[in-house]
């Protein structure tokens, strides 16, 4: 009896052991391809090195698990990515590629607004759910359900940063703003003209230049021309915001600084020369490694860094966080079925690496599609980047 | 607007001119002996950065010492770029165009997976500003600005007085000529390459410290060496230097005038009004 018994328990863990091994070799089979758009090469390639990098990490961390169980299956997760070297074209090329030849139902990543313009042309009428950084108020909209910024643009950040200027350097009345000429660049400066003039600031100057540009100093010499207390690198990314700071300085600016639209004040420092960007402002920016950020956040930080040989600046981040909240989002729909997965995403906040994160912006935006996170304001100090202030977006107030 | 401003348009303008000046010469040089377009010129500047780059910024090498060994290893790969590459090219325009065309995409994808898509940051080589009647100018950029002018004036000696220099201008003119004179043509057209490429390396070194380097570097000076030949004249030394100093000029006051976005349509428009009313250049030939 005892030896049928202990035949039958055999039997049972073989067969038990048998099927978890079916179930891992079926697991393994099935794969869930996300594309991960962004430029990777040219004056903004930081921000798609981030992007694809933040996406890597969690993708990664998934696989590692086991997989991404949804419903009853277990998806091994592939990144595809591709350069569309910050123009247009190449992104609604690329946006092609990921939706009809590598079938992907998933963009999680792209930065540069008009680029997210271009892939929105693709993805909106595929229902393919869509996920940026992109600065743009045209990238959100009820017309665009499918797209969704994951890190705080200029119309949360502008108002509340300036506010805080005005209170803490009350000495700073005329602000000079530079941006690239293109969709994030005009919208950048739109936004923080809109905060200047709401909080009584005169603007000194609202210029743009072509991106690609290294010699700063015929338009600064206009700008500077004008006298500003302040000079706002706003929506420059960091290898041309540092040249121009680094090239105001030569030519005689010793006002205040700011870069509304920073996201990593570390490759400004690299650029600019550690007097250059002395002071420098930054309230998109996240510092890994203070002690604003949460610990997962500093976590997060930490492994990047292992990893990669760098310090992440807020895209890293954001994408990172992007990729959590919609691979949850597939399991809270039990399904892969964007309809069902864009029902889970807009019912309840998510608990990632910034902590609970709400989805809101319907005032601006007219649909609740913008991540919302506090804002850390940061400044250059000896090299350093230091967190001083904590202010909320007026949307996450609420 | 005040007259110290309008000067200190023109001086931005003219200050970088001549290191543009630099990669149009190299350019030019090339064409006029192998009449090969060396669309991947940007990528031997863009090299020239990079040796910047490794050897200044990383490993301490003096500023000069680099630039130096910038212009030397620069000038070696365009040698042996023409043996191994255009060598076989030379005359046939078509052929030349698309092969350099590759090269310029082998070259900067290469430069990617080599060092990297990020900016990389050399520091200043000099610091301080220099300050006179009210316009300013940064030390780096006089020097810079400076070391261009030695090194044209380098290639007008070369070209003119050494018996290589003479041997390039003689197969400029006619190969054929130059070969029954006991012309070396294979060597003359290779050590063109090269120094045409030298040039590009040099103007790629003095540029580094103030604009940092980048795999795509190479595309915004040659597109402006571009616009700096054909309104100078194909060939001519003093041509480049003329339309340098034109393109530098406009380029300073649009930006007083007409914002950054605009100027770069004037030096096409610049090169759009001497192709209609003087098609070989302004100094063509001189």
């Amino acid at each position: 009896m005892m030896r049928i018994r202990a035949s039958i328990a055999t039997i049972a863990m073989v067969a038990l052991v048998a099927a978890g091994i079916a179930t891992r070799g079926a697991a393994q089979d099935k794969t869930l391809t996300i594309g991960v758009l962004g430029p990777l090469s040219g004056g903004a390639a930081s921000y798609g090195v981030e992007l694809v990098r933040g996406a890597e990490m969690k993708a990664d961390e998934i696989n590692k698990a086991g997989g991404l169980k949804v419903g009853n299956d277990v998806y091994h997760i592939k990144l595809v990515s591709y350069d569309h070297k910050a123009l247009a074209a190449d992104a609604a090329t690329a946006a092609n590629k990921l939706v009809f030849q590598d079938k992907v139902k998933y963009i999680i990543g792209n930065a540069v607004g008009a680029t997210c313009n271009a892939v929105q042309t693709v993805t909106e009428p595929e229902k393919v759910l869509f996920s940026f950084v992109c600065w743009g108020t045209n990238n959100l909209g009820p017309d665009k359900p499918h797209s969704f910024r994951a890190m705080l643009s200029q119309w949360e950040v502008a108002e509340p940063f300036y506010r805080w200027v005005k209170e803490k350097h009350p000495a700073v009345k005329r602000v000079a703003l530079i941006s690239p000429n293109d969709t994030s660049g005009k919208d950048t400066n739109t936004a923080v003209v809109k905060a200047l003039k709401g909080l009584a600031f005169e603007v000194a100057a609202d210029e743009y230049y072509e991106r690609g540009t290294k010699d700063f100093y015929p338009i600064l010499t206009k700008m500077l021309a004008t006298q500003p207390d302040m000079l706002d690198v706003a929506a420059a990314p960091a290898g041309e915001a540092g040249l121009i700071l680094k090239q105001a300085r030569e030519l005689g600016f010793k006002g205040a600084k700011g870069w509304t639209a920073g996201t990593n004040p570390f490759t400004i420092i690299g650029v600019a020369g550690k007097d250059a960007a002395e002071g420098v402002w930054s309230p998109t920016n996240i510092n890994v490694k203070s002690d604003f950020v949460s610990p997962t956040v500093r976590r997060f930080g930490e492994e990047y860094e292992k990893r990669y040989k760098e310090v992440p600046g807020v895209i890293a981040v954001a994408n990172y966080a992007a990729f959590d909240v919609f691979t949850k989002a597939m399991q809270d729909a039990r399904s892969l079925d964007t309809d069902k997965v864009l029902a889970a995403l807009t019912q309840k906040p998510f608990d990632t690496v910034w902590g609970k994160l709400v989805l809101g912006g319907k005032e601006t935006y007219g649909i609740d599609r913008q991540f919302l996170y506090p804002v850390v304001i940061s400044e250059i100090r000896d090299g350093k980047v230091v967190d001083i202030a904590q202010v909320l977006p007026a949307a996450l107030k609420k | 607007m005040s007259i110290e401003l309008l000067v200190q348009a023109l001086l931005n303008g003219f200050g970088l001119a001549m290191v543009y000046v630099l990669v149009a010469l190299g350019l030019t040089l090339i064409f006029s002996i192998l009449e090969i377009i060396n669309f991947a010129h940007g990528e031997f500047y863009m090299l020239g950065g990079y040796i910047t780059y490794y050897a200044y910024a990383l490993f301490g090498l003096n500023y000069f010492a680099t630039l130096g060994l910038a212009i030397l290893t620069v000038g070696l790969a365009g040698v042996a770029a023409e043996r191994l590459i255009f060598h076989d090219l030379r005359g046939r325009a078509l052929n030349a165009f698309i092969v350099s065309l590759g090269l310029l995409w082998v070259m900067q994808a290469g430069a990617q997976l080599a060092f990297g898509v990020l900016d990389k940051p050399v520091p200043s080589a000099f610091s301080g500003v220099v300050r006179v009647f009210g316009l300013v100018m940064s030390v780096e950029r006089v020097v810079v600005t400076l070391s261009a002018i030695v090194l044209i004036a380098a290639l007008y000696l070369f070209l003119r007085w050494s018996r290589p220099g003479r041997a390039m201008r003689a197969v400029a003119q006619d190969p054929d000529a130059a070969a029954l004179q006991g012309v070396n043509i294979d060597a003359a057209s290779a050590l063109g390459f090269g120094v045409g490429c030298a040039l590009a390396g040099g103007a790629g070194g003095l540029l580094a410290p103030l604009f940092a380097v980048s795999p795509a570097m190479g595309a915004l000076p040659v597109v402006k060496a571009f616009i700096i030949i054909i309104v100078g004249g194909m060939g001519s030394l003093p041509g480049a230097v003329l339309g340098g100093l034109l393109l530098g000029g406009v380029e300073g006051l649009g930006a007083l005038f007409m914002g950054s976005a605009a100027v770069n349509i004037l030096g096409f428009l610049m090169v759009i009004v001497v192709l209609l009313v003087r098609p070989r250049g302004l100094l063509s030939g001189a």
